[in-house]
């Protein structure tokens, strides 16, 4: 299974049985259905696969941040688009 | 260009992790403790991804890894960084093994000049260090057991899970010098009685400078480690300085490979081993330390009635090799690894080490064979 691939499993895993809300979920999305605009950003898109994986709408609670939180992602999606 | 067989010395470089390291040091150059800006954004979620890469190997969370600049520096903090908690809990007794890397032996003599009392356990012929030693040395007091992982110039695995065994209930800290196995051995290195593990990023396919102290949490309280040095209080106080960003991006992307890529890696390198030594049985070469315990990417052995510095120089067309560790062997010293293991000085002084990874190209082995048959 190629980033792409697993970053559609993540998203879709994460909004349906996770805290991912639609309005990171759709873009996140968009990023996984369209490999041909993102491949030359695969660390932006590893970076996101990650983050989606982790993604905890507590991240930032307690004494250290283990997780990733909407802040995180909504970035790193600002990022892609920047270079795509 | 000869082959370069002197993988535990320092390995290539992966393309993908020059390619980050470049990236990183012409393009995305902020600095990750300026997130006030999308440079220092960047290099901040940059960082924090390597962190989980590093720490993912080996089981541990990302704030359980401390950035350094090699696993020598590494070993320094969790044997130097222990020396005021001992004097304070009036635990001076530190027990480590004879086939320690130098920058393990070098920090405890210090602790040893500074009163603590140092016990250092002998290895046996089959190149580890004996456990039942330790088992008779271990005292109440003991503050801190290191052993290594895998040697570094025999390539044998030390017997961690007897060690671990052994540990288990006391409260001595535990240190493993894993700068030869991390990325390699994965397994081993999860256990979670291990406190502090030191590992060296140009080991695994990525550049000299970079490195880690995995710190373990015990009871949620973190070793009671001082640091070293001081002026930014960066890596949760225990190692001040800016973060080499570029590094520690290369150091992430290798851990990533090393945990995707092991079982081909390890695949190779076995296949690469039944051509060296094919080879060296042709040449009644004597293996030093038992082949039982050698990872596959390496080995040391011993040409009767050749010294090793005439079949360095006599082969340094064909492969590179070397015969003792990359920090002694500028010292012309002869190795205190197979000392320890009770070797011969004849056969120490004829010793060699061939070490090679996954992306060691074909050696010409007869050539390899015909000059050192013209030697004898």
């Amino acid at each position: 299974m190629n980033v792409f691939a697993r970053l559609e499993h993540a998203v879709t895993d994460q909004f349906e049985h996770g805290d991912l809300p639609q309005w990171l979920a759709d873009p996140a999305l968009e990023v996984a259905h369209a490999p041909e605009q993102y491949q030359d950003n695969e660390y932006l898109v590893e970076l996101l696969l990650e983050q989606v994986e982790d993604f905890d709408v507590y991240a930032e609670a307690g004494c250290c941040k283990w997780a990733y939180d909407h802040e995180d992602i909504a970035r790193t999606l600002k990022w892609l688009k920047e270079a795509k | 260009m000869a082959v370069y067989l002197d993988c535990n010395a320092t390995t290539p470089v992966e393309p993908s992790v020059v390619a980050l390291v470049t990236r990183f040091t012409r393009d995305d150059f902020g600095n990750a403790a300026s997130p006030i800006h999308d440079y220092g954004l960047f290099a901040r979620a940059a960082v924090e991804r390597a962190r989980k890469q590093v720490g993912k190997l080996v089981g541990a969370r990302p704030d359980e890894v401390i950035f350094t600049s090699g696993a020598t520096e590494s070993n320094n903090i969790a044997l130097l960084g222990l020396m005021e908690h001992g004097v304070k809990t009036r635990r001076r007794h530190v027990i480590t093994s004879s086939i320690e890397h130098k920058a393990v032996l070098e920090p405890i003599e210090h602790m040893h000049r500074h009163g603590f009392e140092v016990d250092i356990i002998p290895a046996g012929p089959d190149g580890r260090f004996r456990v039942e030693h330790l088992a008779q040395r271990l005292r109440p007091d003991t503050l801190l057991v290191s052993t290594m992982q895998v040697n570094n110039e025999t390539g044998i695995r030390q017997p961690l899970d007897a060690v671990s065994q052994l540990l288990a209930g006391h409260e001595a800290l535990w240190h493993v010098d894993a700068a030869q196995g991390y990325g390699k051995e994965l397994e081993e290195l999860r256990n979670p009685r291990l406190d502090m593990l030191s590992i060296s990023g140009h080991k695994i396919f990525a550049p000299k400078g970079i490195g880690a102290l995995i710190v373990r949490k015990r009871d949620g309280s973190f070793p009671a480690l001082q640091p070293l040095v001081y002026g930014g209080g960066q890596e949760q106080g225990l190692r001040a300085g800016t973060l080499p960003v570029p590094l520690i991006v290369g150091l992430g992307e290798a851990a990533k490979l090393a945990l995707r890529e092991q079982p081909e890696r390890h695949a190779t390198c076995v296949a690469f081993r039944e051509e060296v030594c094919a080879i060296l049985a042709k040449l009644d070469a004597e293996q030093n330390g038992t082949e039982e315990y050698t990872l596959p990417h390496c080995i040391n052995i011993s040409f009767p009635g050749i010294t090793s510095a005439q079949a360095i120089k006599a082969l340094k067309d064909v492969v590179a090799v070397s015969s003792t560790s990359a920090c002694t062997s500028h010292t012309q010293a002869s190795s205190h690894v197979l000392h320890a293991m009770g070797l011969p000085a004849s056969r120490v002084e004829s010793s060699l080490r061939l070490s090679w990874c996954h992306m060691t190209p074909q050696v010409d082995w007869d050539g390899v064979g015909a000059i050192l048959r013209n030697l004898r």
